[in-house]
C-alpha cells in the first residue's frame, strides 16, 4: 500500500534524518520526497509518499512523537 | 564565564547532584568548569560505558534524570550501549558529549565522530550546540524532554569552542520542569469499564509504565479493590509484592506457569503500562487467544501496536487507575461475581501448585535458593542484575516489594549493566541521605567481565555495593539454548578459563569471599552483608543448571518446558505437553 504523508517540521538539525529513519525503521519505504524550508517560518514543509504493509496510523503516531515534528497527516494514495 | 561554566551552573540549577563521566580532549573545558561548581559531584568511571550505565542505574533507582559525560570520538561511542538501554527501557537521562570545534566538524578531525548521527535512533531527542547562545534552550529542553511523558535519553553534543565561548551575556538557567501529564478521556474510561464489567476471567497484566508513571500505589489499590489476578512483566516486578495473594508471578518466556496459563485462559486482559513485548507474549498470534484487551498507556504508539485494543485508554496511568478503581470494584460481587471468584481461586490454586521449590538435592549451590535467601536477608536492598540466567533467577526468586529496587536491562538485555548500574543506584541513595542503603549486584561470569573495571570505581568512592557473582564457567543462557534447541552443539560458550574472581576483586582492593557448597551459603551471605564497604562473593554453581520454566521460541506461553524441582515432583498436564526441544526452532 502507498500512503502520502504531509509533515511540518522544525527546521532543526537532524529533523529530516529523524523522519526518514523513523519511516524506514517502522517498516515503510519512501518512494517520493518533496520538501521546502525556504519560508521565513523556520519550518520544513515535507510531503512523502511511502510504501508499506503495516498500519499507517502506527507510523503517524511514531512520527508525531518526534520532538521536531509539529504535525503529520497521512492518507492512502489513490 | 564561558559556555562550560554556564553549563555547570545550569546543571546545578536543574537539580543535578552527580555526574558520571570520563574526561578527554574535547570535553576538557567542561571538566575545568567543574572546579567552579562544587555542588556537582563527578564520579570518575573507568570506561564510558560504565558512566552511561551508572547514570542509567541512578535514574532507575531515584526516578530522577541521570547525567553522564564523555569526550568526543571513542568516549562518545563507548556511551552508546548505555544510551540505547535507556531508550528501550524509557529511562530519563541527559548525555553530554564533547565535540571537536565547530570549524573542524566535518573534516574528519582527530576524535571527531558524528555521535549525533550515530545515536539518532536511540535517543528521545538530541541537540548539537553550534553557538553558545543555543545552550539555554537546549539544556532546558533536554531535561524537560528526558523526564516528561514517556521518559528517555537526550543527548547534547557540545563542540569545544562553544564550551570556551564567552557566555557572560546568557541568562541564568531556568528549568522547564516537566510537562503536565494528559488525563484519560472519559469516553475511553467508559469503554474500559464496560469490558471489565463483562469479564468472567480477567487478568491484570502490569508493565514498567506503572513505575515510570508513579502509579505503583494506584495500581496496588486497583488490584486490591478489584481482586483480579495479576501478572507482571520483568520491568514491573515489585509493583505488587511477590507474596501478594493475587500476584501470579512474571509473565513470558521465563515466567511462572500460573501467570502464563492465567493469561492464556483469560477472557479479558487489563494491560497497564505494558507493551506486548515478544519476551512477554511468546508467539503473539496465540497470545491470550480468548481475551479482549483494555490497554492503558501514556504512549499512544503502544496502544494497538502489536495487539488490537478493544478499549485503549491513553493518558496518565495513575489517574486512569484511580478513576477506574471504584467503578470496577463495584463489579466484584456483581453479575459475574461468582464466576470471578471461581476464576480467582483457580489461578491461586495453580500458583500454589507450581510454586518454586528450593530443596534441590546435592551439595552444589542452587542459585534460586541462594537468591531467595539473599532477598530475605536483605529485604530493603536494591538489586541490580546483569543479563543472563542469573537475571532470570533474580526475576523469578527474589522477594520484591518495590519496582525501583529491581534494576534490570529489560528490553536491550545488555550484559555489563549490573555493576555500573549498582554504582549509580548507590550514589542515588547517597544523595537521598541513605549512603548505607544496601545495593546488591547479581552478576554472572560472562557479564561481570564486560565492566569489571568498575570495581576500581567502587573502591575509589567506597560505594558499599555487594556483588554476588554466580559463576557457572559458561555463557549460561546461550549454553542452555544450545542444549535445548541446537542439539547440544555447544559453540563458544565455555568460560572454564575464567580468572580467579576473588583474587581479581582483591587486587582491586575489594574484600572477597568464595562459596561452592550449599551448606556454606548461609554463612557466606551473612558475611557478605556484614562486610564494611564494597564486597564480592564468588559463587561456584553447576554449569548445567538451567532456568525453568522456558517457553521455547515460536511457541505460545502455555507450552512451557520445565525440569525444575517443582515439576519433577509434581508433573502437571501442561508439563506433559512440553514441546520436543529437537523440533523447536529459535527465533
Amino acid at each position: 500500500m502507498r500512503y502520502q504523508l504531509d509533515l511540518t517540521l522544525r527546521r532543526a538539525e537532524g529533523a529530516l534524518v529523524r523522519v526518514l529513519g523513523t519511516t524506514e525503521r517502522r517498516g515503510f519505504q519512501p518512494v517520493r520526497v518533496d520538501g521546502d524550508a525556504s519560508g521565513d517560518d523556520d519550518q520544513w514543509q515535507l510531503r512523502m509518499t511511502v510504501e508499506g504493509q503495516r498500519e499507517p496510523e502506527g507510523l503517524q503516531l511514531q512520527l508525531a512523537k518526534l520532538h521536531d515534528c509539529l504535525s503529520v497527516e497521512v492518507q492512502p494514495c489513490p | 564565564m564561558n559556555g562550560a561554566r554556564w553549563l555547570a551552573q545550569a546543571l546545578v540549577a536543574e537539580g543535578v547532584e552527580t555526574l558520571f563521566g570520563y574526561p578527554g580532549g574535547t570535553i576538557m573545558p567542561f571538566y575545568d568548569a567543574l572546579h567552579s561548581a562544587p555542588a556537582l559531584k563527578h564520579v570518575l568511571v573507568r570506561h564510558e560505558q560504565g558512566a552511561a550505565f551508572a547514570a542509567n542505574g541512578y535514574a532507575r533507582a531515584s526516578g530522577r534524570v541521570g547525567v553522564c559525560v564523555a569526550t568526543s570520538g571513542p568516549g562518545a561511542s563507548n556511551l552508546v550501549t548505555g544510551i540505547a538501554d535507556a531508550m528501550l527501557d524509557s529511562v530519563p537521562m541527559v548525555i553530554i558529549t564533547g565535540q571537536v570545534p565547530t570549524h573542524l566538524m566535518g573534516t574528519d578531525a582527530f576524535q571527531e565522530l558524528d555521535v549525533f548521527g550515530m545515536t539518532l535512533p536511540m535517543v528521545k531527542h538530541s541537540f548539537i550546540a553550534r553557538r553558545v547562545e543555543d545552550l539555554p534552550m537546549m539544556i532546558a529542553e533536554a531535561f524537560r524532554l528526558a523526564r516528561s511523558g514517556r521518559p528517555g535519553p537526550v543527548l547534547i553534543d557540545l563542540p569545544k569552542d562553544v564550551q570556551m565561548a564567552d557566555a557572560s551575556h546568557l541568562p541564568a538557567h531556568a528549568s522547564l520542569g516537566m510537562d503536565a501529564v494528559e488525563a484519560p478521556r472519559d469516553a475511553s474510561l467508559h469503554e474500559a469499564l464496560a469490558l471489565i464489567s463483562q469479564a468472567q476471567k480477567p487478568v491484570i497484566y502490569g508493565g514498567g509504565g506503572i513505575v515510570l508513571g508513579d502509579a505503583v500505589q494506584a495500581f496496588r489499590t486497583f488490584v486490591d479493590a478489584t481482586q483480579i489476578p495479576t501478572v507482571l512483566t520483568l520491568k514491573a516486578l515489585g509493583a505488587l509484592a511477590t507474596a501478594h495473594p493475587l500476584h501470579l508471578g512474571m509473565i513470558g518466556m521465563h515466567g511462572s506457569r500460573a501467570a502464563n496459563l492465567a493469561v492464556q485462559e483469560s477472557d479479558l486482559l487489563i494491560v497497564v503500562g505494558a507493551r506486548f513485548d515478544d519476551r512477554a507474549t511468546g508467539k503473539l498470534a496465540e497470545f491470550a487467544p480468548n481475551a479482549r484487551v483494555v490497554h492503558m498507556d501514556i504512549d499512544a504508539c503502544e496502544i494497538g501496536k502489536l495487539r488490537h485494543a478493544d478499549a485503549g485508554v491513553r493518558g496518565d496511568i495513575a489517574t486512569t487507575l484511580i478513576r477506574l478503581t471504584l467503578p470496577c470494584a463495584a463489579h466484584l460481587h456483581g453479575r459475574h461475581g461468582t464466576a470471578r471468584k471461581a476464576w480467582r481461586a483457580q489461578c491461586q490454586q495453580r500458583a500454589r501448585q507450581h510454586a518454586a521449590r528450593y530443596d534441590a538435592p546435592g551439595e552444589t549451590v542452587f542459585a534460586p535458593a541462594l537468591l531467595k535467601r539473599l532477598s530475605e536477608l536483605a529485604p530493603e536492598a536494591i538489586v541490580s542484575c546483569d543479563v543472563g540466567q542469573h537475571q532470570m533467577w533474580v526475576a523469578q526468586h527474589w522477594r520484591m516489594d518495590d519496582p525501583r529496587k529491581h534494576l534490570t536491562s529489560g528490553a536491550l538485555g545488555a550484559m555489563g549493566f549490573g555493576l555500573p548500574a549498582a554504582m549509580g543506584a548507590q550514589e542515588a541513595m547517597r544523595n537521598a541521605g541513605r549512603p548505607d542503603a544496601q545495593v546488591i549486584c547479581v552478576s554472572g561470569d560472562g557479564s561481570i567481565m564486560m565492566n569489571i573495571q568498575e570495581l576500581a570505581t567502587l573502591k575509589r568512592y567506597r560505594l558499599p555495593v555487594k556483588i554476588v557473582l554466580l559463576d557457572n564457567q559458561a555463557l549460561g543462557m546461550v549454553r542452555q539454548w544450545q542444549e535445548l534447541f541446537f542439539e547440544k552443539r555447544y559453540s563458544e560458550i565455555d568460560l572454564s578459563d575464567n580468572p580467579d574472581f576473588a583474587a581479581v576483586a582483591t587486587a582491586f582492593g575489594i574484600q572477597a569471599l568464595h562459596v561452592d557448597r550449599a551448606d556454606g551459603v548461609e554463612a557466606a551471605l551473612q558475611a557478605l552483608l556484614a562486610a564494611d564497604g564494597p564486597a564480592f562473593l564468588h559463587v561456584a554453581i553447576d554449569t548445567a543448571a538451567n532456568v525453568w520454566p522456558l517457553v521455547p521460541p515460536n511457541r505460545n506461553n502455555a507450552e512451557m518446558m520445565d525440569a525444575s524441582p517443582t515439576e519433577a515432583a509434581a508433573p502437571s498436564p501442561a508439563h506433559a505437553h512440553a514441546p520436543d526441544a529437537a523440533h523447536a526452532l529459535p527465533a
